[in-house]
């Protein structure tokens, strides 16, 4: 059991940090062998779940949402009104998705989503968040200046978009519902679904390119 | 507290490395895996939280991601007696050999991350203070333990957008306490928060106690 004592766990931190080796790999390869010397987890089921991460849970699964959202309008309603439930639709619930919120942007406003406090993201719907989105930069500047931020993700907005910024401090979840890209009239889910990119999911990318 | 994570709206930091790939390394990948699958007998999300929070401020900020997760995980299975230090940096379980772990296949870890899935809500016997519409005013004291209101939001005025019902307090999960407050979501103009004159807003979930009608 834990005391939930924040002095305790500090100097726990201090302690590790001084005396592991300064290697990240040999800090996570202890980790790794003590827990499986302990029979608490098995080396191959470590191997398996980045696997997973990497080859069937990641932004396909937000772009197939989106899309679904785009061309089936009872669904982008469930959507909208409650995130996490609409997407069990697709067996996609996960780590953080209970309380998925849907944000659409529109002609007048961008949505952006960051977590200024820690690194909050919707995992199971989009995979692994980008290094980026974690970084001490992107948290310290989305919320006071989103608009520079854009800028470095080649985005430009006229004063005419307000830009409204989701900084993720409860247990929400944010994600964002591109516009459907003009001139895919016709298209079905599944080829609108390539169009659909991570960085549109998170805010920092806005018009779709048509490919 | 007013600890290195609180880094919203504070100045100096430079570009994003807006090309960042989700991993660089192979290790980063493995600490996300292990995260997910060696059992905590013990804690909770908030205090896991409030346990990184806790590093040295030069760790925090110097440390990559997920070193600060790794040192965080050992950090809570040595609080919780499930290593021990000596075990953890000399790489050798103290007592005999336990049994191993037996191991997932696909199927089983895709059923392990949808069984991930938390819901945080928390029946409330109290009815809400505030409605959608209404004009709140945040905290200005810091506190001295685990919050979720970032410090650029303190003693601020925003309108609440949305009211979600009860869901589990952060502030009182860091300290092992289940208890729920109602939480809302509270826009709050770039104007009131930072004197800019462009139309935009921050949006943050914040619960009852943060909040005081205006």
């Amino acid at each position: 059991m834990t005391e939930y004592d924040a002095k305790k766990i500090g100097d726990l931190h201090r302690h590790l940090h001084s005396h592991m080796p300064s290697d990240p790999a040999l800090r996570v390869k202890a980790l790794e062998s003590l827990a499986v010397e302990k029979g608490l987890v098995a080396q191959e089921t470590i191997d398996t779940w980045v696997e997973m991460y990497a080859e069937k849970v990641g932004p396909k699964r937000g772009a197939k949402i989106v899309a679904q959202s785009w061309t089936d309008p009872a669904f982008r309603q469930r959507l909208l009104d409650d995130a996490g439930q609409a997407i069990k639709e697709f067996g996609y619930e996960g780590h953080a998705t209970e309380h998925l919120k849907a944000v659409e942007n529109t002609a007048d406003t961008h949505n952006l989503v960051v977590c200024t406090l820690c690194s909050c993201y919707p995992f199971a719907v989009l995979g692994m968040s980008p290094i980026w989105y974690r970084s001490a930069a992107y948290r310290a500047r989305a919320v006071k200046e989103p608009r520079a931020v854009l800028e470095e993700f080649g985005v430009t907005l006229g004063n005419d978009i307000k830009v409204r910024v989701w900084d993720s401090t409860a247990e929400l979840r944010y994600l964002v519902i591109p516009e459907r890209p003009a001139g895919t009239e016709g298209w079905d889910a599944e080829r609108l679904a390539a169009l659909v990119t991570r960085n549109a999911m998170i805010g920092t990318e806005r018009d779709l390119q048509v490919t | 507290m007013d600890g290195p994570h609180d880094l919203g709206g504070k100045d100096g930091y430079g570009p994003i490395d807006v090309d960042a790939p989700p991993f660089r390394e192979g290790w980063e990948a493995r600490q996300w895996a292990l995260s997910k699958n060696v059992p905590l007998p013990g804690g909770t999300i908030d205090w896991w939280r409030h346990a990184i929070e806790n590093m040295d401020p030069v760790t925090y900020a110097t440390q990559p991601y997920f070193v600060k997760w790794c040192l965080n995980e050992i950090a809570h299975r040595v609080d919780q007696g499930v290593f021990t230090l000596e075990e953890i940096l000399s790489g050798t379980p103290a007592t005999r050999q336990d049994p191993p772990a037996e191991p997932l296949d696909m199927d089983g870890t895709l059923a392990r991350l949808r069984a991930n899935n938390t819901d945080f809500r928390v029946e409330m016997d109290q009815p809400p203070a505030f409605a959608k519409g209404d004009t709140v005013r945040t905290l200005n004291t810091p506190s001295p333990g685990h919050t979720r209101l970032p410090a650029y939001a303190r003693g601020h005025l925003g309108t609440v957008i949305a009211h979600h019902g009860g869901h589990l307090y952060a502030d009182a999960g860091a300290r092992g306490e289940h208890i729920g407050a109602h939480l809302y979501t509270v826009e709050f103009s770039a104007a009131e928060l930072w004197g800019t004159d462009t139309p935009d807003t921050v949006c943050l979930d914040l619960w009852e106690p943060y909040l005081a009608r205006a």
